[in-house]
């Protein structure tokens, strides 16, 4: 109840508590997520397929863009599976940045872990998330090569999935801590998303990093955390061969963005009351 | 001698008016920050006794909800401490929680889960909430078309069957029709005898004076009177009545 003192000793305990409590908290998070998941979906005609849709219909741009106007060897699962991927990411920096802001009535009135916010909303978008994979899976059956993930594809979603929510956590942590007192970032990030979208190998071939002059971007390339993300997803979405230092790499990074982004949030979160 | 129920000490609240300005980037890298401080709250300190009903009357702006959200936890105070010993629960605003695309019967869970129930907690109170917010059938309507009483009488029910030892209530007495207004007391009194807690925020002082055994007058931060809810309510009568006649 009280909150006073900060030895260290303190400071495991009252983790040790946020856990315990985020844990006991479980059927709210879940009741919030898919509450909001249904009002976001319940005032549009196509209600919940805009999920699915938004990153669809981009996909479908690029692939006429690219597929007609500038022809090349890249396909529209090859397309599809990157953008999904990055979609569940670009939702949880937009989302992370609103959880707070939206749900500000929540947070003057009741006393919860805060990072109950950007979790319900992640949990939101992971659900839109798995529901795209269902489409890009039923896409597969239609276009060749017609791809059937097997078991070991399945255990490949598998380990890649929680990593990739860890890493959205981290980020949306951020969003969210950075929004309450700097809501200027509800602009930004939308910018910052259709860069990072151009930075990834989503709407481009990675035939492409490597130019007849010698030049090499690869290097650049993979410094983007989404290069390893995107690598592993289309090794088990579409079949692409896959590497293994890739899944280590972005473990390691997912484990580090997580940890700081929700530490930086549980920090805060004692302020953000007084910035409602 | 009752136990104390909530124990409010040297509780001193400030806020920057860059903070409540909403700082955008522009403000916070140009360094114009005020610095006067708004002191909401100068150590303030008060005891509420286990099944007392406890009233903070003042002006606005002296710094009731702001009380209020200390006391609930949710704002953390410069200095000093409120602690509450019981489960809370709080009527600060009405439908907390509450999102108005989904139906009435979704917004209980909700409500009731935000406000720390769990899951099959709010299954054993489900029918006793709808029944007395006496919304019958339309519990599966989305509440975005519920009138006004509708809502309040909702929100109310399910805030009330948290059965909580401690209740916060910020000035919502007001809610629905005459029938209501009186159910509603009544399950606070009911409360009180169960031994129950209530702190209770309101301009409206004859409901103060009637409901509350005790009260503090907040002027600014401090508290300019501390009492039987009566003496409280006429001293701070006296002194709008005072200002007034100046004014």
């Amino acid at each position: 109840m009280t909150q006073t003192t900060s030895a260290p000793t303190y400071y495991t305990r009252r983790l040790v508590y946020y856990v315990k409590e985020l844990w006991r908290r479980r059927e709210f998070i879940w009741f919030l997520a898919m509450g909001n998941f249904k009002a976001r979906n319940a005032s549009t005609a196509l209600g919940l397929f805009w999920w699915v849709l938004n990153p669809l219909l981009l996909s479908l741009v690029y692939w006429f863009v690219f597929g007609f106007i500038f022809p090349s060897e890249r396909d529209i699962i090859y397309l599809m599976s990157g953008m999904f991927a990055f979609h569940f990411t670009a939702q949880s920096l937009t989302g992370g940045a609103n959880a707070v802001l939206q749900n500000s009535k929540l947070l003057t009135n009741l006393k919860f872990p805060r990072l109950i916010l950007p979790l319900a909303n992640l949990i939101e978008a992971l659900v839109g998330f798995g529901v795209s994979l269902g489409v890009l899976l039923v896409v597969q059956l239609i276009v060749p090569p017609h791809f059937f993930p097997t078991s070991k594809h399945l255990l490949l979603i598998v380990a890649i999935v929680p990593l990739h929510f860890v890493f959205n956590l981290g980020l949306g942590s951020i969003t969210a801590r950075l929004a309450v007192p700097f809501r200027d970032i509800n602009n930004f990030i939308p910018y910052l998303n259709r860069v990072w979208l151009y930075m990834s190998p989503i709407i481009w071939p990675l035939s492409m990093l490597t130019t007849e002059r010698g030049e090499n971007f690869a290097p650049y390339a993979e410094a983007n955390p989404l290069f390893s993300l995107i690598s592993v997803y289309r090794a088990a979405l579409i079949g692409d061969p896959f590497d293994i230092a890739m899944l280590v790499r972005f473990a390691i990074l997912a484990g580090i963005v997580g940890i700081v982004g929700v530490g930086l949030f549980v920090r805060y979160e004692g302020k953000i009351a007084r910035h409602l | 001698m009752s136990q104390p129920s909530i124990v409010v000490e040297d509780l001193y609240v400030r806020f920057r008016p860059y903070v409540e300005r909403k700082p955008t980037l522009r403000r916070t890298i140009g360094r114009r920050r005020s610095p006067e401080e708004v002191i909401a709250l100068n150590h303030v300190s008060f005891t509420v006794n286990r099944g007392e009903a406890f009233g903070v009357i003042g002006r606005n702006g002296a710094g009731k909800s702001t009380l209020l959200r200390c006391v609930a936890g949710t704002l953390r105070p410069n200095g000093g401490k409120a602690v509450v010993h019981g489960k809370t629960s709080t009527l600060l605003q009405l439908g907390v929680g509450f999102i108005p695309e989904l139906t009435g019967r979704r917004n209980v869970y909700l409500g009731g889960l935000a406000a720390g129930l769990r899951k099959h907690e709010v299954d054993e109170r489900f029918d006793e909430i709808v029944e007395y917010a006496e919304l019958e059938d339309a519990i599966d309507r989305p509440m975005k078309t519920y009138s006004a009483g509708m809502f309040s009488r909702l929100a109310f029910s399910v805030a009330l069957n948290l059965d909580p030892d401690v209740l916060l209530l910020d000035e919502i007495l007001a809610v629905g029709d005459a029938s209501f207004k009186e159910k509603s007391m009544q399950a606070m009194r009911d409360l009180l005898d169960k031994a129950g807690t209530i702190l209770f925020v309101s301009h409206s002082l004859a409901s103060v004076k009637e409901f509350c055994d005790r009260a503090i007058w907040l002027e600014r931060g401090e508290i300019a009177a501390h009492g039987p809810s009566a003496e409280v309510v006429k001293a701070y009568r006296k002194s709008v009545a005072k200002q007034n006649a100046k004014g």
